[in-house]
């Protein structure tokens, strides 16, 4: 079933390229051939530790060499892995004895029976590192479409990580529908930053091996340092990453005065290789997209759910501006009479999750699989999805309209007097806007300015009355943003509930 | 600790943050996260420039080290230990 993917990492032939990795410290290279060599020999002392096909293994540790050796060496020997993301997980017994993980790897301090240093991983990797004859590999496995090869975590709000077996059919189709538009191979290097303990991360990885291309992955702390050294062809990160990496270049041509250009001090953050930036994983800003673009850094937004793995994607042969682009081989988009977005997949990620609440799993897998995934979106003539916001941030007034908040509080926070702005409907009648400032002192010329802006540029009912300026700004030490720094509607309407409902109140539209 | 490195650290730390401080207003014991709304990412590349910006090899820090600077104060006396006492490099141009 793998044969082209999974199934080849072990038995592909030597591929051209390099891993390197990166962290402050500086960074290393090796051929992928010896990285191949290198995780057969962990593989053999995986082996000699008594772990066997299915068992699992758990990885809580930032991103390294080793990381990647476990990984590929689990998957030599169909064990599965458990991605452990550090700072939302301790190393314990007791974290083994929950998610039934055989041998827990870290780089944090721990010690209890079955935890490895990290460290020990490097010295199962070095060639004479044994001391007695190391059991001989069973041939490399095939790998079944439902397979699970790794469990992944997914970050709820509240309680206990849910986990998620992903099966090797979804990652198989991944690959493969992801090389094929976007086409990675000799002279790419694609730079990871984003922890390994997510999936998708690790695809590049696979990809590397599989297509000939190099990969960098650096540790998170190190992103911006190596960015510099490594001059990738391809960047992979979440919006939040570019949006930074936008205000450093902002700031470094504030700081030229008018010397340099926006291509160059691009050029400076990210290197003067760049094919293109891959995003995804969160909606990403217009004017962020649009500031690449002008830069000369293609920057391709797609959509997926840890549940359904990557649905849609822009690449250089397709791509529309505020879509997250055409529908991957493999996967259907289905949008329900209320605009709701549902993914079926040829190749389902799972059916279920596991270690979850009793209905969790039904409330978002259908029973073959399809994935409801609570986003409102439609697709165009031509195919490309465009995503509209949460199902649940749509207000109903009281004609009987539907209003989708999130485009209309994107127009006011494109302002740079504006930080955040929530949307809220006391009456079911008419907007009113609570407006965070950028700055201390707010800039009420400029937020009353962008409400007419914004009003002029969207339908009648979707026309704010009324702006409420947040004072102080929205923060997470004053209770309004999440420790994602997404504002929290509940209590920033809690907080404003008086000159929300108080007509008189706020910056009034003309 | 180099007053060059408090002021370059006034500087690249206001440039980072989402919402405007004057550099000469910023609380040096302040919790960089809880009370300027520092995300981790703006943090490392406010610790990337900053060390490109006082000369300061960024090789002479941990991941582990990173994590511990909570406060501009924690960072400058971090930085200071490395930096030369004159005559740093202020250019951001060489990366």
């Amino acid at each position: 079933m793998t044969g082209d993917t999974l199934g080849r990492l072990f038995t592909g032939g030597p591929a051209p390229g390099h891993i390197a990795v990166a962290s402050l410290l500086g960074t290393q290279s090796i051929p992928l051939a010896e990285l191949v060599v290198r995780a057969e020999r962990v593989a053999q002392r995986l082996l000699a530790q008594g772990v066997r096909p299915g068992d699992r293994i758990g990885i809580l540790a930032a991103n390294s060499l080793e990381w990647v050796l476990l990984d590929l060496a689990a998957l030599r020997l169909k064990a599965e892995t458990a991605g452990l993301e550090p700072g939302k997980f301790e190393a314990s017994r007791a974290l083994m004895d929950r998610y039934a993980i055989t041998l827990l790897f870290t780089d944090r301090p721990a010690d209890a029976p079955g935890i490895v240093p990290m460290a020990e991983v490097a010295a199962w990797a070095a060639p004479d590192g044994a001391a007695e004859p190391l059991p001989v590999l069973p041939p490399p496995p095939d790998w079944a479409a439902g397979d699970v090869t790794t469990v992944k975590f997914t970050s709820g709000s509240t309680g206990e990580p849910k986990g998620l077996g992903a099966t090797a059919g979804s990652i198989d189709s991944s690959l493969l529908a992801v090389q094929e538009i976007f086409e990675h191979g000799p002279g790419d290097d694609l730079f990871v930053f984003l922890p390994l303990s997510l999936l998708q991360q690790r695809y590049w990885v696979y990809s590397a091996l599989l297509n000939g291309h190099d990969v960098t992955v650096s540790t998170y702390e190190a992103a911006f340092a190596a960015l510099r050294r490594a001059r990738p062809t391809v960047v992979m990160g979440v919006p939040a990453f570019f949006e930074t990496a936008k205000r450093q270049i902002e700031a470094r041509l504030r700081r030229a005065g008018g010397d340099r250009t926006l291509a160059e001090e691009a050029q400076a953050v990210f290197g003067d290789r760049i094919r293109y930036l891959w995003t995804g994983s969160a909606p990403a800003a217009p004017s962020m997209l649009g500031f690449f673009a002008d830069a000369g850094l293609p920057i391709y937004e797609g959509y997926g759910l840890n549940e359904t793995c990557i649905v849609t994607k822009n690449h250089p042969k397709a791509h529309r501006d505020g879509s997250v682009g055409q529908v991957l081989r493999g996967k259907h988009v289905l949008i329900d009479a209320d605009g709701v977005v549902s993914v079926r997949s040829d190749h389902p990620v799972n059916d279920h999750y596991i270690y979850a609440k009793p209905g969790d799993s039904e409330r978002i897998f259908g029973p073959d699989g399809t994935v409801r995934t609570g986003d409102l979106g439609y697709l165009d003539d031509d195919g490309f999805l465009f995503i509209r916001g949460r199902a649940d941030d749509v207000i109903v007034l009281d004609n009987g309209k539907k209003v989708v908040v999130r485009p209309i509080e994107e127009l006011m926070k494109a302002d740079p007097a504006i930080a955040e702005c929530v949307l809220f409907c006391p009456g079911q009648t008419d907007l009113v806007a609570v407006v965070s400032p950028a700055a201390e002192a707010a800039d009420l010329g400029a937020v009353a300015a962008r409400l007419a802006a914004t009003n002029a540029a969207v339908a009648a009912d979707e026309r704010i009355s009324r702006v409420v300026v947040a004072d102080p700004p929205f923060s997470i030490g004053n209770g309004l943003l999440t420790s994602q720094y997404k504002p929290k509607r509940q209590q920033i309407l809690a907080a404003y509930h008086d000159a929300v409902h108080d007509p008189e109140e706020g910056i009034h539209a003309r | 600790m180099p007053a060059d490195v408090e002021t370059a650290a006034r500087e690249q730390f206001s440039a980072v943050l989402t919402r405007d401080v004057a550099p000469a207003s910023l609380d040096l014991d302040a919790d960089m996260a809880g009370s300027y709304a520092l995300t981790s990412l703006n943090k490392v590349l406010f610790l990337t420039e900053l060390c490109e910006a006082t000369g300061v090899d960024l090789a002479h820090f941990t991941e582990e080290d990173l994590a511990e600077m909570r406060t501009l104060r924690d960072v400058t006396e971090a930085l200071g230990r490395h930096a030369a006492p004159a005559s740093a490099p202020t250019s951001n141009h060489g990366a």
